[in-house]
């Protein structure tokens, strides 16, 4: 057996160079096919994660709003108030009454074990004291005195510690909400008491409405767009999530071709150095993509089965535009811990917490908006949040290709930045 | 006046962080055809050598050529002409016998028909021609060693660069691969070759060089020198020139 002619250029460059791109690609397919449960980890944990967190979400919305939160009430106060109060609480869509105690150390001691979200005691002459501080007040405006000093009637709400501030800022705007309701029905009927005492006309109680302002509350939607619910909130916010955990599998895959020495070999045969990485991006970019794409369908078509809200869709080329971008993100982050770390140990908790971090920044859990100001500021720059704010975009603000441009262009350059320029700024590892 | 396979002048290259050189103006030509034995203990430079004719790291100074070419400054144009054969079993464990074959072939540039033909000619003259469906992994190590050099061979390099090709196999796989490499060798190719069996090199190699501490401690064929020296084997000049 004679030696063949070394494959150098006889043929013509683009044409070889397409059978080397083409064997590469056919390599990291190969080696991606051949990890079953790699492979079915990444697409099978993102839809469990989207799936879960959608469903708690969904089911934590639905618990305080059908449910109901757990509210123990100790009525003293035997008159109008605290009756008023107890009717107004059992009427409220988010609470469910309890009145059982008879002691306000046994109320305080149910809520502090967390029996209890909420404890209210209305204490003794609440009403009275209401009462009178009312209408001192009403008699004093129609003194033209001033407002005489006078102690309101106290109401005490006991909460649970364990309760999270939104949660606790909610429902005692809930509770306040109420109690206004009450005050005002007092002072309506303190003046119709006063106007009849001073003037010659008797004039009946003053029935004010339940509400005087209306309030017409809607979404700010871009016509066509859908009305937000859990599953809108958490498909965008969890499939960005799992395409960045795309870079655990990607830099793992490129160290261990490094320490198994098949990199090695590659750098000494004739194709350019691109090419590897080119191949990789292909390959990575268009897992992420079938990821992205197995979690809006599970939204759209699986959700509704399990009692979730079904995801509406977004328009295909924007979103395909959005996840090809964020997928260019990941895969070009995954690439440049590749190529910077030196042990698989490194670049799969590196690539982990950063992307955690990145996701904790970017407002993946928290909201952006509820975050404190630098923290503002230091989310736009994490690459998550650019694809969060895309995908957001896209499914609930209803917005086309050209609302998503800035966000894919700072994703693609992120992408870039990470898999060429990163490993000369850090240190390429060696093979 | 043929242009040797290998020219090395006056090469020098120390790692970042140490005192001592890995090459200490090393020189050496390897005309065509031979095979050149690089012997020497651990750390003695033999794979930071290989892996500057390779590309793969730059020397601090002096000049590398292969046949002629000026590494790495024309490395484009070399690499087609050389085969590296690692230490390790480079390769892709997951993946069966032809699967890397074809990939390494076609990163090579080779068409499918072209390859598929030079694969089972290579496996054939490594007795492996019913192993080509084996995932590699489930391969013996002779077996793996075998993959590892015929992946080297593929594209008909004309100077092949091995690096302990016989580390950790039994007799019968070593003996088919020093077989095989004298065939290559018949055949045109230039082959250099590092490994600690001084028996392999004594009866492989047209010549070989005692390298230590980044230099050429003794150069020749392996009869010459132990004509030179009175001893009876490589071996014992190996051991003499260390102790030295």
């Amino acid at each position: 057996m004679s030696l063949p002619e070394p494959a150098s250029g006889k043929r013509s460059r683009p044409a070889s160079t397409f059978i080397r791109l083409a064997s590469l690609l056919h390599k990291d397919v190969l080696l991606l096919l051949r990890d079953r449960a790699g492979l079915s980890m990444m697409f099978l944990m993102p839809m469990l994660l989207a799936f879960i967190m959608t469903y708690l979400q969904n089911s934590t919305f639905n618990s305080i709003n059908e449910t109901g939160i757990a509210v123990a009430v100790l009525n003293l106060d035997a008159d109008s108030l605290g009756a008023t109060i107890e009717r107004q609480i059992a009427a409220a869509g988010p609470f469910e009454l309890h009145t059982e105690h008879q002691t306000r150390e046994a109320l305080i001691a149910d809520v502090q074990r967390g029996a209890f979200m909420i404890g209210i005691v209305i204490p003794e002459q609440t009403t009275a004291r209401l009462r009178r501080t009312v209408r001192s007040y009403v008699a004093a405006a129609f003194e033209a005195d001033s407002l005489p000093p006078v102690e309101p009637p106290r109401i005490e709400v006991y909460i649970d510690p364990v309760s999270k501030p939104t949660f606790r800022s909610a429902v005692t705007g809930a509770i306040r909400e109420q109690a206004a309701r009450i005050e005002s029905a007092f002072i309506a009927r303190a003046i119709a008491a006063e106007v009849s005492l001073r003037f010659p006309v008797s004039i009946p109680n003053i029935q004010l409405g339940d509400n005087l302002v209306l309030f017409d509350e809607r979404f700010a939607l871009a016509r066509g767009a859908s009305v937000p619910n859990a599953t809108q909130h958490n498909i965008p916010a969890w499939s960005i999530f799992a395409i960045f955990f795309i870079a655990i599998s990607l830099s793992g895959n490129i160290i261990k071709e490094r320490d198994e020495g098949s990199y090695a070999r590659l750098r000494t045969m004739p194709f350019p150095q691109p090419l590897y990485s080119l191949s990789k991006v292909i390959v990575y970019q268009s897992v992420c993509l079938l990821q992205y794409a197995s979690i809006i369908l599970a939204g759209m078509y699986i959700f509704p089965f399990v009692g979730l809200p079904a995801l509406a869709p977004a328009p295909v080329v924007p979103t395909l535009l959005m996840g090809a971008s964020a997928a260019a993100a990941a895969t070009g982050y995954g690439i440049g811990i590749g190529r910077i770390a030196s042990t698989h140990q490194q670049a799969a908790i590196f690539a982990a917490i950063s992307t955690v971090i990145m996701a904790a920044i970017g407002g993946v859990w928290i909201p952006v908006f509820i975050m404190p100001g630098p923290m503002r500021y230091l989310s736009a720059l994490s690459p998550l949040n650019w694809g969060l704010e895309g995908f957001y975009d896209l499914f609930l603000r209803g917005s086309g290709v050209a609302g998503i441009l800035p966000e894919c262009a700072l994703s693609v350059a992120f992408g870039l930045l990470c898999a060429a320029v990163a490993p000369r700024l850090f240190g390429e590892k060696d093979s | 006046m043929t242009v040797p396979a290998v020219g090395i002048s006056n090469l020098c290259k120390t790692y970042k962080g140490s005192s001592r050189p890995a090459l200490n103006n090393l020189s050496i030509s390897i005309g065509q055809g031979e095979i050149y034995g690089l012997l020497g203990p651990n750390g003695a430079g033999k794979s930071t050598l290989i892996h500057i004719l390779c590309g793969l790291r730059r020397a601090d100074s002096g000049s590398a050529c292969i046949f002629g070419l000026p590494v790495p400054e024309r490395l484009a144009e070399v690499k087609p002409l050389i085969g590296l054969v690692p230490q390790d079993v480079a390769l892709y464990p997951s993946l069966t016998v032809n699967e890397n074959l074809r990939i390494f072939g076609g990163i090579y540039g080779m068409r499918r028909g072209e390859l598929r033909r030079r694969i089972a000619g290579l496996l054939g003259r490594f007795g492996l021609e019913e192993q080509g469906d084996k995932p590699l992994h489930a391969c013996s190590g002779g077996m793996k060693r075998c993959v590892n050099l015929i992946a080297g061979m593929l594209h008909g390099p004309r100077l092949l660069i091995l690096d302990e090709p016989t580390v950790g196999i039994d007799v019968e796989a070593r003996r088919l691969i020093l077989d095989n490499l004298r065939s290559i060798r018949a055949e045109g190719c230039t082959i250099i070759y590092t490994s600690h069996y001084m028996e392999e090199a004594q009866a492989l190699c047209t010549r070989v060089a005692f390298v230590n501490h980044g230099r050429i401690i003794a150069e020749g064929a392996p009869s010459e020198l132990m004509q030179s020296s009175g001893a009876e084997s490589l071996e014992d000049i190996y051991l003499s020139e260390l102790r030295t």
